[in-house]
């Protein structure tokens, strides 16, 4: 029970550090999509770490399958909306326009 | 440990608050309310709230806030310049009004702790009178049985909310359009798991309501969300007039919760006495009908929504 438990603190870490990754990511990186290329991977894996982590520190394989449940949907739910940003993105781009690029404020060109 | 994320989640909860005002443009402030919003649906579930959690999440940050971002979608196409003004900064009247509320804060947070006492306070008289009620779940009773007359009259402010709503939209109520539907076939596909999801979480929702947390405002809130899934993908769409079935979904909270609590009084009971579970229920479904329809037309801003002809 020991090592599961150190094994589920391990997994809660990893995750924690995905989202940090993420986080920082999505506040440095330069554009939309590598913006979102950042926080795709903290919603998937870091997520799922944490699931994983918390699934197994609770010892009921219903609360684990529910968390997995959670994090399925979460996964979908992101992927599609990520796929929508970065497909307007893109199209801004084309157009010259940087709405989605700019959260600071500033008005575009 | 716990008292370390206690204070992050109320610093956080201050900062973005503060974010939210000052935000220069428009859009930021947006998106720092909905953040908000979860950061408190965050504490309000720590607090050991989990209703206020579920009904500040759903309603007070997730179907307010598509409601504020397609109001900011719309400003932006009917007057740009609008969408992109810096909002001005009045740092004395911000700091004024700031100072003031947490006065107030202050004031009715000492009050409490020293009005807190055995038996002065109306937990204690609903501890011991919700078991009589046959529910649960204590908020469902203050919210049905105990102070219904509140919930009623919530529910017809919703009606108010809408019938201002559509007399402000003046003749052509189906103007106002939506954003452009996202024909993605992976928009096709998550509207496929989500809805029937929803809809599985809204009657959860619902039933839990009377034993655990969830209730009509939850479920509606979520049949909401679902109502507004479906016009951002371009299922429905807003109409001219909402018809008969829509229009009866729109009073029938407020019909139902009235008829019962009038018909009561032929058996002798007092006014919105309720009598029984099964009534609880009734009026509960109503309620959730009501306050989601409600709620997905002021999101449309139309008088009603038609479900989108293939073409």
């Amino acid at each position: 029970m020991m090592v599961l438990t150190w094994l589920a603190y391990a997994l809660l870490v990893a995750g924690a550090l995905f989202y940090l990754a993420g986080t920082v990511g999505l506040l440095r990186f330069p554009d939309a999509l590598s913006r979102l290329h950042a926080l795709t991977k903290a919603d998937n894996v870091g997520l799922l770490l944490i699931c994983l982590g918390l699934g197994i520190l609770s010892q009921s394989p219903r609360q684990a399958l529910l968390l997995l449940l959670i994090w399925l949907l979460a996964l979908t739910a992101a992927t599609v909306s990520a796929h929508l940003i970065a497909r307007r993105a893109l199209e801004d781009s084309a157009e010259g326009r940087s709405a989605l690029n700019d959260l600071s404020g500033e008005p575009g060109p | 440990m716990s008292l370390v994320i206690d204070l992050v989640l109320a610093i956080s909860l201050v900062v973005l608050a503060w974010q939210t005002l000052i935000g220069r443009s428009l859009f930021r402030g947006l998106v720092m309310f909905v953040v908000f919003g979860l950061t408190l649906a965050m504490i309000w579930a720590r607090l050991g709230s989990p209703d206020l959690a579920m009904a500040e999440a759903a309603i007070g940050t997730g179907v307010t806030g598509a409601m504020l971002m397609v109001a900011y979608w719309r400003l932006r196409r009917a007057v740009p310049e609008a969408a992109e003004e810096r909002v001005p900064r009045r740092p004395l009247l911000a700091a004024t009004i700031g100072v003031l509320a947490a006065v107030l804060v202050a004031a009715i947070g000492l009050t409490t702790l020293s009005v807190l006492g055995p038996g002065g306070v109306a937990g204690y008289a609903l501890a011991e009178a919700l078991p009589e009620t046959g529910l649960g779940n204590p908020i469902t009773g203050v919210l049905v049985v105990f102070r219904n007359l509140d919930t009623l009259l919530e529910v017809a402010v919703l009606l108010a909310a809408y019938v201002g709503a559509r007399a402000a939209m003046g003749e052509d109520s189906a103007a106002l359009p939506l954003p452009p539907a996202q024909d993605a076939p992976l928009v096709g596909a998550l509207v496929a798991v989500l809805v029937p999801l929803g809809l599985l979480v809204a009657l959860y929702l619902f039933k839990a309501g009377s034993q655990d947390p969830g209730g009509a405002f939850q479920a509606g809130a979520m049949l909401a969300a679902l109502a507004v899934v479906l016009m951002l993908a371009g299922r429905l769409r807003p109409a001219p007039e909402p018809g008969v079935w829509m229009g009866f979904a729109l009073i029938v909270g407020t019909a139902v919760f009235s008829l019962i609590g009038v018909a009561v009084m032929a058996w002798g009971q007092p006014l919105l006495a309720i009598p029984g579970m099964w009534a609880v229920y009734v009026i509960e479904a109503a309620m959730m009908v009501s306050i989601g329809v409600t709620l997905a037309l002021l999101f449309s801003g139309s008088a009603g929504l038609g479900v989108r002809s293939r073409s």
